[in-house]
């Protein structure tokens, strides 16, 4: 039930930061869907190991691969499925408050906060190229699979 | 037909392409990927250098450049979406350069957006973040997406009329942490900080830094470099908006309470 709630309210967000910056709708649904299930993702990995890097390198590993295979089928460039994708996972939350703590002069919980959003930055960035690694495995059949399905 | 094309014509079409595609947001491997396609297309060795602030483009062996400044925008996604789109055309010989050029004009100038009520919508969308699910308060959840609303809105119609860089988001920030303070003074919100986090949601530059991140792995530093410490300081302006309107509204407050 937790996780149908996530499903949902990641699809619903991912979704909106789609219609804020702008994406051509016909990628509106392919986005909310690797949105959410990258989501769930983070979410299941977070019950078994509570920290920062696995959880996000997996999600990373989600919306990469999803989002070169919807990139693909909707020819749309993959950064207009990432960016959206990625809205609930980013480490954007952490950095604001690690520049409020900076700005009301707490320099351990500046450095804390930092250091956090730092750690999601670069796992979610390193999930992203392992899954550019992964998809590209992937790419031939894809395609094979895609021209088959025009053929019928 | 390849004969028609000048040089110096298709030099300024790239540019023009490079621009709308750093403007709106796309990578700078895939700027640069997409011009020198074009140019390849055209039977020109085009090369180019896309950085986040300027942009190169020439023919190889030749002495001329073309230089275009750039400056940091917004997310318009759809425009890079369309540009691919027509690059693609191009390159298949779907349309000629005549028409490549035509409408790239045409995308330049063309506002294509959704509609606001839309993009508030969405705004209010994002501002209830999953991070914060089961862990704030429903109510706080539902708050968060109303102050949202008006976060995204103040930083949005602020944006296109004050000149001076970071001050929109400061203003963001402003507006969510004045009202979710005078919501929990009120009484009515249980805790002001889960508001402010879910409500900045819209507003904060998360994807910046991560796409700042993929940048530098790519071996793009400048670019990378550059939208990281973008991305640090509308963070920093969002936050010290936020302790302003707290802080107001906690003068306000004190003032309403002496008073009775």
């Amino acid at each position: 039930m937790k996780v149908l709630i996530e499903l949902v309210v990641s699809f619903a967000s991912t979704v909106g930061f789609g219609l804020v910056t702008n994406v051509p709708r016909r990628s509106l649904l392919p986005a909310g869907i690797t949105g959410s299930l990258a989501w769930v993702a983070y979410y299941l990995v977070l019950q078994i190991d509570n920290s920062l890097i696995l959880p996000n390198f997996t999600a990373a590993i989600v919306i990469g691969i999803l989002g070169n295979i919807s990139a693909v089928m909707f020819r749309v460039p993959v950064n207009i499925i990432y960016v959206p994708s990625l809205v609930s996972l980013v480490p954007g939350g952490i950095l604001y408050l690690g520049m409020r703590s900076f700005t009301l002069g707490n320099e351990i919980r500046t450095g804390q906060y930092m250091f956090n959003a730092l750690t999601i930055a670069i796992a979610l960035a390193v999930g992203f190229v392992v899954a550019e690694v992964i998809f590209y495995r992937i790419k031939p059949f894809l395609l094979r699979f895609l021209a088959n399905q025009q053929e019928h | 037909m390849d004969q028609s094309i000048s040089e110096d014509e298709l030099i300024a079409v790239c540019g023009k392409v490079g621009k709308i595609l750093l403007t709106s947001g796309a990578e700078t491997s895939r700027v640069e990927g997409t011009v020198e396609y074009i140019g390849r297309a055209a039977h020109y060795d085009i090369s180019c250098h896309a950085t986040i602030t300027a942009l190169f483009v020439g023919v190889k062996n030749q002495t001329k450049t073309h230089l275009v400044k750039v400056r940091l925008g917004d997310f318009n996604l759809e425009k890079v979406d369309e540009i691919n789109t027509m690059s693609r055309n191009f390159v298949t010989g779907q349309i000629d350069f005549n028409e490549l050029k035509q409408t790239i004009n045409q995308i330049d100038k063309k506002v294509i957006d959704f509609t606001w009520p839309e993009k508030v919508f969405g705004a209010a969308l994002v501002s209830v973040a999953p991070m914060l699910l089961f862990k704030a308060t429903w109510a706080d959840l539902g708050l968060a997406f109303f102050v949202g609303i008006f976060g995204y809105l103040a930083a949005a119609l602020s944006s296109p009329r004050i000149k001076t860089p970071y001050v929109a988001a400061g203003l963001g920030g402003f507006t969510v942490g004045f009202l979710a303070a005078v919501l929990q003074s009120l009484g009515i919100a249980t805790n002001a900080g889960n508001i402010i986090v879910s409500a900045l949601m819209p507003l904060v530059p998360g994807v910046a830094i991560t796409n700042s991140f993929r940048e530098i792995i790519d071996r793009n530093t400048i670019s990378g470099v550059v939208r990281a410490v973008d991305a640090l300081i509308i963070a920093g302006s969002i936050g010290a908006g936020v302790v302003l309107g707290a802080g107001l509204s906690g003068i306000i407050f004190n003032i309403i309470g002496g008073g009775l």
